[in-house]
């Protein structure tokens, strides 16, 4: 069966009749209270719409990396991401781009399996979110660095190693050639309390790289980074574009998305644009992705 | 479940535990100190002891003829009735199975001859040479109790001593008149007040340790976003919880047997148990403490919230779990609440097994009691943790 989409955010659920318990087909908002009349009994009756996630599979493009549909999350009355349809292929390095508060960090724990959808669905690599066979092919990095501090660095890819099930010997080799990466090689046994702020988030992304995934999510990777650093990370992730992964990253830096190689625009938890860096640019008339940005609010807004 | 990713946990915390030098030396240091501060200035008064009385005595008849006394009598009505609950018992034996299964503290037994005895001995036609004894066992694994027992028969000697005085008409400047008492500890050894402290302050500072240490470490899981982080991960929340039980496992075994390497060193305690069975229990009380740990810790955002949990446990179980003086000696109304302490099985068991020498057929109530918590805790906070995806 398809999900049959009813309005914004409304989709078509089966409840159960609350005098018969007969199955009935119904459409609303997630969480709403809607009336319905049962066809088996003909009693009236109200019955509070499901919010769990439908688990109604999405036609799978092999292809695609990421696929959502009509994904929607909403914190109590606030809509923090609102029906987005994103498609993502592999090799791709996609960026979500948008103010704080537009969505981007909501976005990527959906995409993640971190946060669930209040509805719509969302697949990656096939498998519908959260993951269970392809959970390893996944790396995260997320917004605050996430690493045991009070351990070394070596111990905390140690750990990351080991709960990937890499073996002693790949675990070995791994280690190294991330910190040769983000060169760390020297600080491999100082606590990761020591460390710059800095240093912790090139701790962190070598974490999320050990296990060698094939899609990357990367939740504002740059915030709160100096300018030279920020540089070294976009170097980072067009190395490992070039290798094959594929990349998911937030910024509200807008003009760093000039590396992407597709973007789209969020603002309130809606898509409002989407396309490469150039395209977006040259839709807008601008000079940068941020002239671009601020002339599609304009628009968007009157 | 993967073995490998549990042990990962485990040796991720004992790394950590290694690199927070000062944690450890707490670790060590604080049950150290509870040892020597209080097991030198405590003292307290049980009430409410249950003695058991083999009387065997024959009463005899005084004022001519006219009525009838027995010595032993008056001695058990002298006995204060807050401080013990008396228990007739027809055989000695059998006083002495209860008194060996911790039923009772004390036997006082006295023979048949024990009031004709002491009338011989003081009236003035009688034999100066009649002894009369009452046996009084104690049992000798609590100094507090077994001291306190003492006082108060003492105490009613002296009171039937007067009486007797007062019936044969002797001068008061009379020698004073003593009444022979033998004493036999019971569980093989004469407890000081440190040796029954022991047992009960390694159970106490694991449980300290593990509670206040693992709320600390989730709390900063949660605060670091670790924990959220290994959301995508294969890491099963099994293995997060079991594999930092194990670290703390580790830790309290360390932690135990620097206590009792010390307290053995330092104040000559006498442990006649098994002691990997008291590890044991000492273990199964500490990794029920860390799932209670992981339960709290998702009730404080911070380490200062997590810092005020501390009292909540602490004071209940220093209170009432029998830490310092007998359970018997709570007010009767909160002694109810000590069945809910986990620490009051896990003290029991301790002294039961390193004291009195008891086996796990002794214990095995407290060890499954103690097995229960630890699972419900447990499982507790595995369901807890499963449930932070928001």
């Amino acid at each position: 069966m398809a999900l049959n989409i009813c309005g914004l955010g409304m989709v078509e659920r089966r409840v159960r009749c609350p005098s018969c318990k007969a199955v009935v087909v119904c459409s609303g908002n997630p969480g709403e209270i809607v009336h319905i009349t049962c066809p088996t009994c003909g009693s009236l009756g109200k019955v509070t719409f499901p919010t769990d996630i439908p688990s109604v599979p999405l036609p799978v493009d092999s292809s695609l990396v990421v696929q959502t549909m009509h994904l929607t999350k909403m914190f109590g009355k606030f809509t923090a991401v609102k029906d987005l349809q994103l498609t993502i292929k592999a090799g791709e390095m996609y960026g979500l781009l948008g103010p704080n508060g537009s969505g981007k960090t909501t976005t990527i724990k959906m995409l993640c399996g971190l946060t669930r959808p209040t509805s719509g669905t969302a697949v990656v690599l096939g498998e519908q979110v959260p993951l269970k066979n392809k959970m390893h092919l996944i790396g995260y990095m997320p917004q605050d660095t996430a690493l045991y501090i009070d351990n070394t660095v070596h111990e905390n890819l140690r750990l990351f190693g080991e709960i990937y099930s890499l073996s002693k010997e790949k675990l070995k080799q791994r280690e190294q050639e991330v910190l040769q990466f983000i060169e760390l090689g020297k600080w491999r046994n100082s606590l990761v309390s020591t460390l710059s702020g800095g240093m912790r988030h090139r701790v962190s992304l070598a974490c999320a790289l050990l296990h060698e995934p094939q899609v990357l999510f990367l939740d504002e990777p740059t915030v709160g980074v100096d300018p030279e650093l920020r540089a070294t990370f976009w170097d980072y992730f067009t190395q490992l574009t070039q290798q094959g992964v594929t990349i998911i990253i937030s910024t509200h830096y807008l003009d760093e998305a000039g590396h992407c190689s597709r973007a789209g625009f969020l603002r309130h938890g809606r898509l409002i644009a989407e396309g490469t860096p150039d395209e977006l640019k040259q839709k807008m008339n601008a000079a940068s992705l941020e002239d671009a940005f601020l002339a599609l609010t304009k628009k968007v807004d009157s | 479940m993967k073995m490998r990713r549990l042990f990962a946990f485990t040796r991720r915390a004992l790394h950590q535990f290694r690199h927070d030098r000062r944690t450890l030396a707490f670790v060590l240091v604080m049950p150290l100190l509870m040892i020597i501060v209080f097991g030198y200035t405590f003292g307290g008064e049980p009430k409410g002891l249950n003695i058991a009385v083999v009387n065997n005595d024959e009463a005899i008849a005084v004022g001519g003829g006219t009525g009838e006394v027995s010595f032993a009598e008056e001695l058990l009505a002298y006995l204060d009735d807050e401080t013990f609950i008396v228990h007739t018992y027809s055989s000695q034996q059998e006083a002495e199975v209860d008194l060996h299964d911790a039923r009772v503290w004390a036997i006082l037994s006295f023979s048949s001859n024990f009031s004709s005895n002491l009338a011989q001995r003081f009236s003035s036609s009688g034999d100066a040479t009649k002894v009369s004894v009452v046996n009084i066992m104690v049992d000798g694994t609590n100094p507090t109790v077994s001291s306190s027992v003492i006082r108060g028969i003492q105490g009613a000697l002296q009171d039937t001593l007067k009486e007797i005085q007062s019936l044969f008409q002797l001068p008061v400047s009379t020698e004073p008149i003593t009444i022979d008492v033998s004493y036999d500890y019971a569980g093989g050894n004469h407890a000081e007040f440190i040796d029954s402290f022991a047992p009960a302050v390694i159970s106490f500072a694991l449980m300290m340790v593990t509670t206040m240490l693992t709320i600390i470490l989730f709390v900063n899981e949660r605060r670091y976003g670790t924990l959220q982080r290994l959301l995508v991960s294969p890491a099963k929340e099994s293995e997060i919880v079991l594999g930092y039980a194990l670290a703390f496992a580790i830790l309290g075994i360390f932690q135990s047997i620097v206590v009792l390497v010390a307290a053995i060193l330092l104040f000559h305690i006498t442990i006649i148990g098994n002691v990997f069975l008291a590890l044991f229990v000492v273990i199964l009380l500490g990794v029920g403490h860390q799932g209670l740990g992981i339960l709290l810790s998702s009730g404080a955002r911070n380490e200062l919230q997590a810092i005020q949990f501390i009292p909540l446990i602490i004071f209940p179980s220093v209170l009432l779990a029998g830490l310092f003086w007998p359970v018997e000696s709570i007010p009767g109304y909160l002694q109810p609440l000590s069945y809910l302490i986990p620490l009051r099985y896990a003290i029991d068991a301790e002294r039961a097994i390193m004291l009195r020498g008891w086996g796990l057929e002794g214990v095995w109530i407290q060890i499954v009691i103690l097995i229960f918590f630890a699972v419900v805790t447990l499982v507790g906070s595995i369901v807890l943790l499963k449930r932070r995806r928001e």
